[in-house]
């Protein structure tokens, strides 16, 4: 508008403006990121189209082999099932956490942070010391006589769905926690004395007013849990093999690269969706996105 | 009179319930802290008896003080470098009204939500292609990817609790972006910032996926030894250097929850 008037030119270019000064702070984060955050992703993708068979032979032998469809199958249905032991344990807990007050709540969110701010590593080693053959577990419920030989936990099933809900229960929790705690109790006892029995109360009053919740902490379970390493790999056994164990074996002990990349792909396009219909669902729940 | 007593049934229940949740929270870790003591090579619980040795065996050897002071000498600059350049995005998102700052936030907070182990191949032949694979930079690059995030949450949530106003009189009254940045910017977020960097550091600290690919048996860190031991066998000394990670983890854990109680009584007075 004044760019005719060199004096004024001059001079708004000279003001300090807030906007364009934030606009200049920003590049350097949004450099780094592009060159070690962007760059190697596309490379990641680039390279899934690579190889000497043509462009789409890693996915068609993705697609193809019954291996690796089982890999992505077992993937999803560790993922499902986790989220829905999260979601089906934390709820009470956080409705009842939700409810405490000074002190006891001070305890409750720590014993709930304290596993959030423990190593991956460590928690599994833990629960390896636990499902021991001769561990923790099976000498109390061999001394209670509960079984008569020893149970095997680890490297099935079992293990990786015991240690994976014990990772990702806080990050249930603490989503519903804060959900819960910005709902009225005045509306429950409005519901009673309006007539409503304490289970119609809860379906048509509770449930709703928890979904922002229950969306945030279903979403960040189940986005995480896709793309699990550690505890997989290591209470997993050799028959399921997780999506992120595969990845990981593809390039160090196979060293197909371009494979890897394919799976790889796949796994950050099906992150990526759900990260960003989490987010529109979110903002339109009223709830606030994740980047808000 | 039936609801009531039902009523109570169930809160007995959910009370039952939610203990039971919390010390499957807690128990498996802290299994492994007297199992540290052990004075037997094999891990059973309650340990037979009691000594150090493992912690001397842990000290004596030449890779676990190694893989400690990696952690920490690539823990350190991650810290540093992600608190600035995630302050930098916070700033930039929260203050600055442009089009397309949404999409920037986004962007800045993806690499938390995105499984590391794509980072991790993707990274690893750009590090190999400088010739940093391996090195102490990059693997120092690839955790402050994911930790820029941390500290953009935290540093953003406190940019937002108090209003640009202040920054506007501020620089009305003549202050440049330095000494308003410096002088009232900063002290606002201060907590934010530490808070954020902390959170950095121990991300770095616990790290395995990204250090998996991006150390070398000279720059290893200790999650990467301790994963490389576990695959191998279970012993106590596992258990000893463990305990000395969870000593770590929890100082800074204490730290940031005093931190945060400062923060919400500064906002409460």
């Amino acid at each position: 508008m004044t760019s005719r008037d060199p004096a004024m030119r001059q001079a708004t270019g000279r003001i300090w403006s807030p906007a364009r000064g934030y606009f200049v702070i920003l590049s350097l984060p949004v450099i780094f990121l592009a060159v070690f955050f962007i760059w190697p992703l596309a490379g990641v993708i680039l390279r899934s189209f690579g190889g000497d068979e043509g462009i789409f032979f890693q996915y068609l032998t993705v697609f193809e082999r019954d291996s690796y469809l089982k890999v992505l199958g077992y993937t999803l249905q560790v993922a499902t099932t986790v989220t829905v032991l999260c979601l089906l344990i934390a709820y009470p807990v956080a409705a009842l956490v939700a409810r405490l007050q000074g002190s006891w709540l001070q305890l409750a969110f720590a014993l709930i942070l304290v596993p959030f701010w423990t190593s991956t590593v460590i928690r599994t080693y833990a629960w390896m010391v636990l499902f021991q053959r001769k561990g923790v577990i099976n000498d109390a419920l061999l001394n209670f006589g509960v079984i008569d030989a020893p149970l095997r936990f680890m490297h099935n099933n079992i293990g990786v769905h015991i240690g994976m809900v014990h990772i990702m229960l806080p990050f249930m929790l603490l989503p519903l926690i804060s959900a819960f705690r910005n709902i009225d109790p005045s509306y429950m006892r409005a519901a009673g004395v309006l007539g409503a029995n304490p289970i119609r109360a809860f379906w048509h009053v509770y449930l709703p007013l928890s979904m922002p919740g229950v969306s945030a902490g279903v979403a960040l379970v189940f986005i995480t849990s896709l793309g699990f390493f550690i505890t997989p790999a290591l209470l997993g056994g050799a028959k399921n093999m997780m999506l992120a164990v595969l990845i990981e074996q593809q390039v160090t002990i196979t060293v197909n690269w371009e494979l890897a990349s394919a799976l790889a792909s796949i796994l950050l396009i099906v992150t990526a969706c759900l990260y960003v219909v989490y987010d529109r669902v979110s903002r339109r729940a009223g709830g606030g996105g994740v980047l808000d | 009179m039936t609801w009531n007593s039902s009523g109570r049934l169930a809160r007995i229940f959910i009370v039952a319930f939610t203990v039971a949740v919390l010390i499957y929270l807690i128990m498996p870790t802290f299994v492994i802290v007297p199992m540290s003591f052990s004075s037997k090579s094999y891990l059973s619980f309650p340990p037979p008896g009691w000594s150090l040795q493992w912690y001397q065996t842990m000290t004596e050897r030449h890779d676990y003080p190694q893989a400690f002071w990696n952690s920490i000498k690539i823990g350190v600059p991650v810290a540093l470098l992600s608190t600035t350049l995630g302050t930098l995005a916070a700033l930039g998102v929260v203050r600055g009204r442009f089009f397309g700052a949404r999409p920037m936030s986004a962007i800045v907070i993806a690499p938390l939500m995105l499984p590391q182990i794509i980072l991790a191949i993707g990274l690893y032949p750009i590090m190999a292609k400088f010739g940093l694979a391996g090195s102490y930079p990059g693997v120092v690059i690839g955790h402050t990817v994911i930790c820029i995030p941390l500290v953009f949450i935290t540093v953003a949530a406190s940019l937002k609790n108090y209003h640009p106003a202040y920054e506007y009189a501020a620089m009305t009254l003549g202050a440049g972006w330095w000494s308003t940045f410096w002088h009232v910017t900063f002290p606002m977020i201060r907590v934010g910032v530490i808070v954020g960097g902390i959170l950095a550091f121990t991300f770095s600290f616990d790290e395995l996926i990204i250090a998996l690919f991006l150390t070398s048996p000279e720059t290893r860190t200790l999650p990467r030894l301790l994963w490389e031991d576990l695959r191998q066998y279970v012993t106590p000394i596992i258990a000893a250097a463990t305990t000395l990670v969870l000593c770590i983890s929890f100082i800074l854990f204490g730290a940031v929850a005093l931190l945060q109680r400062r923060l919400s009584k500064a906002s409460k007075s």
